[in-house]
């Protein structure tokens, strides 16, 4: 008897030990707060393909949770059990931005942060025959007379870019708030709107083919997507915007979970097929780590207080 | 470059893609509650693999067989596999029961392959200028679009829907298209602080109780969808009606236009196709009782979205709806930037794209014309058995949506509420039109008031938009006259 219990202590520590040697001993699940088929979506998948690669035997799967500009997904991320078999994608501004309109049921401290994947940097895009040719006669339009600009919600990234030239540059904008890129695209394109805010990877094609015209990118450096355009810095303008996707997990993971997590998104980061892959997708990749990532968070969060401090949505 | 192009169309993987992607298509358009926006969205990993044509190609068959698949169920059970196959549900289920379910069937395919091949055609001839069409409606236009769309109500109502009802259910659609966030000022609406409700009431739920959960309580209680078992050995011998051709032109013009706006989907193409072939129809009075011409106004108007919604989405890079917002994410992996290149130095490709499409309505014109009279025998099926299973892929389908719980409480809410509204005389067609239009009313509306800096004019100054006055007054004058002249008679 005495021998069996030996065993039973023996593989009951051996199997524990494994257990905890072998994570991910199951299918790790990521929650994409969007749609399939979206960037986000599709920047997931990617990140799949060379995790793979990354840590031998990891299973992965990926759970859709779109709808209310992400909040449903943030909130599953940080409900979720704190084991490291469930990670999720985010994305910045609405993270924060749900967190200073008080909507979201979650805090940045619900989350442990692995790191930054990928920006996506904004613009300014007028018609193609607007009578603004550059980003000073567009400015100095909006300073004698309100222009109409598109952007994506309040709250959104294209709406904090607006209200930051509004603030540096005391031009005034019209802003038309809309549903997404694809209003927005229509309406520049047809010519309806003065201008719009928006994306660099929702209008890089119009603009290549003409059919719209982007005037600046709201960026500290000029992106390979689109080399010949400049940086509004380099304009004379230095507002400075980008959306972040990166990845994070509920607070609480065991640590050295959270390590090899960690290690995990760092090592697919470096991963010269993922980095083909996301360039022929144009997604644009931006590492941060944990720390470093956190911390531009809590300063956007910071940010964007300041803008909802002095008109609230 | 076309016959290049139609050269790689012709190797056995192409002509295997196409005629996969249309037989599933066919498959998803009939379950309710998996969209063709689903499918398509979910195939696009699977299109990494694949050469660019391939994947493409599946996906266009995927899109054209949903469109039609949708018609199936909701015909023969009511129960619409797609929201745009309401319309379809409202002509083609009274057949049904009528024992004529077969010929609806018929209808619906040869409607369906028409509209689809007229749409691809002008997709192949002249997508850019149309493209440059697409681009002139403005805010203020969506307005008017929605206002246009909103008149059918009006049309809706006849001897035995009063008018009075038919408003009160538009307005009631309107009411719950008004839960969530408004689209303008950010703020939250009837919300009740649940964040599954920020987006507002999820549509396809909705529909599926409105439709597929009521019409399974409704059925409790009787045998089968069809009284008198004898009137199947009809079907096949059944003529196709004469005169239709009419309608299925008018469908499939409204159906191509709708579908080239970005952002206007199939249901509100199918709706205005069936409400312009009611007013232009001669037998006015069997509308709403099964009548053949709305099944095929309706159904050439859903499949003409097809080919029209891939105008914008190939030449500018604008998707004309959800289903091509999908497509053109499978474009964009491979690299493919929508604009004139993909007509010159990709040309071979987005040709042989275009031509697949032509294949894949043949193929499901095929496959319907000879399924039909089987697909008939479903309306025989024993209710013990057809409930339980409707009723399983219902929940499913409002779940599987948006991985929302709250959706099945919704579905089966709106099943409830729709079972009360029709024994109590209010049309569900209207209130779908509210639910469908009031959104893109109220932003439309919203936003040119922006754009026009609070100034009304801007409805009446834009030559687009003069137009579509026009059209809204047409429909409206007839049934204002009637009811006018029916109020006199009294």
């Amino acid at each position: 008897m005495r021998k069996f219990l030996l065993l039973a202590t023996i593989l009951f520590f051996a199997f524990t030990g494994l257990a905890l040697a072998g994570y991910p001993a199951k299918t790790i699940k990521i929650i994409v707060p969007s749609k399939a088929g979206g960037s986000t979506d599709t920047s997931a998948r990617l990140f799949i393909n060379a995790a793979k690669r990354h840590m031998k035997g990891a299973n992965f799967v990926i759970k859709n949770v779109p709808g209310s500009g992400g909040q449903k997904g943030f909130e599953e991320i940080a409900n979720s059990k704190p084991d490291g078999y469930t990670i999720g994608m985010m994305f910045t501004p609405q993270i924060v931005a749900h967190i200073v309109s008080k909507r979201a049921r979650y805090t940045l401290d619900d989350f442990h942060v692995m790191g930054n994947m990928g920006k996506d940097p904004l613009i300014i895009a007028v018609p193609k025959n607007s009578p603004f040719k550059n980003l000073k006669e567009f400015i100095d339009a909006a300073r004698t007379k309100k222009l109409t600009v598109a952007v994506n919600g309040i709250g959104s990234d294209d709406f904090v870019a607006a209200k930051k030239f509004e603030n540096l540059t005391g031009a005034k904008f019209n802003l038309l708030p809309t549903k997404g890129s694809t209003e927005q695209k229509a309406l520049i394109l047809g010519g309806h709107v003065d201008g719009s805010f928006m994306n660099i990877t929702q209008l890089h094609a119009q603009h290549k083919a003409g059919t719209a015209h982007i005037i600046a990118l709201l960026d500290s450096k000029r992106s390979y997507i689109l080399p010949d355009l400049p940086t509004a810095e380099e304009l004379g303008y230095p507002v400075d915007m980008t959306a972040t996707r990166g990845f994070v997990t509920p607070k609480g993971v065991p640590e050295d979970t959270a390590k090899k997590l960690d290690k995990l998104l760092e090592d697919v980061m470096n991963d010269p097929e993922f980095i083909a892959a996301c360039k022929k997708d144009v997604i644009i990749l931006k590492h941060m780590k944990g720390k470093e990532y956190h911390d531009y968070l809590v300063g956007l969060q910071a940010e964007i207080q300041k803008f909802f401090d002095s008109t609230p949505w | 470059m076309i016959f290049q192009a139609l050269q790689s169309l012709m190797t056995p993987t192409s002509l295997f893609a196409v005629f996969a992607g249309t037989v599933s298509g066919v498959f998803v358009g009939g379950m309710p509650g998996l969209t063709a926006t689903m499918a398509v969205a979910l195939l696009i990993p699977v299109t990494f693999t694949l050469e660019p044509l391939t994947g493409l190609i599946l996906m266009g068959g995927v899109y054209c067989g949903a469109m039609y698949g949708g018609s199936i169920p909701a015909i023969l059970l009511r129960t619409p596999g797609t929201p745009a196959a309401v319309a379809t549900a409202l002509e083609g289920y009274p057949m049904s029961q009528k024992g004529h379910g077969g010929l609806a069937l018929k209808v619906s395919v040869i409607s369906s392959f028409v509209g689809g091949t007229f749409s691809v055609l002008i997709l192949l001839l002249i997508a850019p200028i149309l493209a440059q069409f697409a681009l002139i409606f403005g805010p203020p236009e969506y307005f008017l679009l929605a206002i246009l769309g909103l008149v059918g109500i009006v049309s809706m109502a006849d001897d035995e829907n009063k008018l009075i009802k038919a408003l009160i259910s538009g307005l009631l659609g309107l009411i719950i298209a008004l839960i969530g966030t408004d689209p303008i000022s950010g703020m939250l609406r009837y919300t009740m602080n649940m964040t599954d409700l920020y987006d507002g009431v999820a549509f396809l739920p909705a529909l599926i109780g409105m439709f597929s959960i009521s019409q399974m309580l409704e059925l409790t209680g009787t045998k089968s969808i069809i009284f008198e078992p004898s009137t199947m050995k009809k079907i096949k011998r059944e003529p196709f009606p004469k005169g239709l051709k009419k309608f299925i032109a008018i469908g499939s013009a409204t159906g191509t236009i709708v579908g080239l706006l970005p952002g206007e989907g199939a249901t509100i193409a199918a709706f205005l196709s069936y409400n312009f072939a009611r007013q232009h129809s001669k037998n006015k009075k069997l509308f709403g009782k099964g009548n053949p011409e709305g099944v095929a106004a309706a159904e050439a108007g859903n499949n003409g979205c097809v080919g029209g919604s891939l105008i914008p989405t190939l030449t500018l890079g604008i998707p004309g709806n959800s289903v091509a917002a999908a497509l053109l994410g499978g474009l964009l992996v491979h690299g493919l930037i929508p604009g004139p290149e993909l007509f010159t130095k990709y040309g071979v490709m987005t040709y042989g794209f275009i031509l697949s499409l032509f294949l894949a309505n043949l193929i499901f014109l095929v496959i319907g014309l000879y399924m039909s009279p089987y697909f008939a025998r479903i309306a025989f099926t024993p209710t013990e058995l057809l409930i339980p299973v409707v009723c399983l892929f219902s929940i499913l389908g409002s779940y599987a949506m948006n991985n929302s719980l709250l959706d099945i409480f919704v579905a089966l809410l709106c099943g409830i509420g729709a079972v009360i509204l029709q024994k109590t005389g209010f049309s569900l067609g209207a209130l779908i039109l509210g639910l469908i239009l009031g959104p893109i009313a109220e932003t439309g509306f919203s936003q040119a008031m922006i754009m026009g800096n609070g100034n009304y004019a801007i409805f009446f100054d834009r030559p687009q938009g003069i137009i579509l006055w026009l059209i809204i007054l047409l429909l409206l004058i007839p049934p204002v006259i009637q009811i006018f002249r029916r109020h006199r008679q009294k």
